[in-house]
């Protein structure tokens, strides 16, 4: 099954505790892996202000994923995505029609090393142009 | 008499720095939708998105932009209209 590169970001409720949002990232990532896909990248974002109120609420959790992942996993995430009460809003987008899972790692690895902040600023701007 | 009159037309041609595209200028900078902090410089106060011809970016990037800042709106990253903002 032929992976591509994809980046979905998720919002949870905000009243959800360190141990719900951990079952809940834990719950969606499987169903990437369930469906042979491989994550390279799990980012969560602090509680932050939102721009304008979504089902009542002034804040939440923001969670992006980078993964390579066939299309069938997608369908079957969105689905998740839609029935989950615990999700307030999401987007996948597809940076890549091939997932490349070194190269998608370079990223993350670079950011960590400061002396190669550069390098990785430019992986980031070769990232940008393929998604046009 | 034509002349006070032509000085004063030139006078009033004031020159305008021609913007650079800021996006071309830091090749390290990304129209990305999950930086909203950056993407704030390029909507006016009210969330609209400001046109080229004031901000200086140039046509590749006014089109990233656009899409970056239509995706930050819809994750609520950015406001659509200041009128349902959060204050
Ligand atoms: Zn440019």
């Amino acid at each position: 099954m032929k992976l591509h590169h994809y980046e979905t970001i998720f919002l949870l409720h905000p009243e959800l505790s360190n141990e719900e949002r951990e079952t809940a990232v834990e719950k969606f990532s499987s169903i990437i892996k369930d469906d042979q896909g491989q994550i390279v990248n799990i980012d969560q974002w602090p509680l932050k202000k939102l721009a304008y109120k979504v089902q009542k609420q002034t804040q939440g959790y923001y969670v992006v994923m980078d993964f390579g992942a066939p299309g069938s996993a997608i369908e079957e995430l969105t689905r998740n995505f839609r029935l989950d009460e615990r999700v307030m809003k999401f987007m996948t987008t597809k940076l890549d029609d091939e997932f490349d899972p070194e190269e998608a790692a370079k990223k993350y690895a670079q950011k960590e090393t400061k002396e190669s902040q550069e390098q990785a600023e430019t992986s980031e701007v070769d990232q940008e142009q393929k998604e046009d | 008499m034509q002349r006070p009159q032509q000085n004063r037309y030139k006078r009033r041609r004031i020159y305008v720095r021609r913007k650079i595209c800021r996006f071309c200028a830091d090749k390290s900078l990304v129209a990305d939708y999950k930086q909203p902090d950056l993407l704030k410089a390029f909507i006016t106060e009210r969330g609209k998105i400001l046109p080229r011809r004031v901000t200086g970016t140039c046509a590749k990037h006014q089109r990233r932009l656009t899409n970056a800042i239509k995706k930050a709106r819809i994750m609520a990253l950015l406001p659509f209209t200041s009128g349902h903002a959060i204050e």
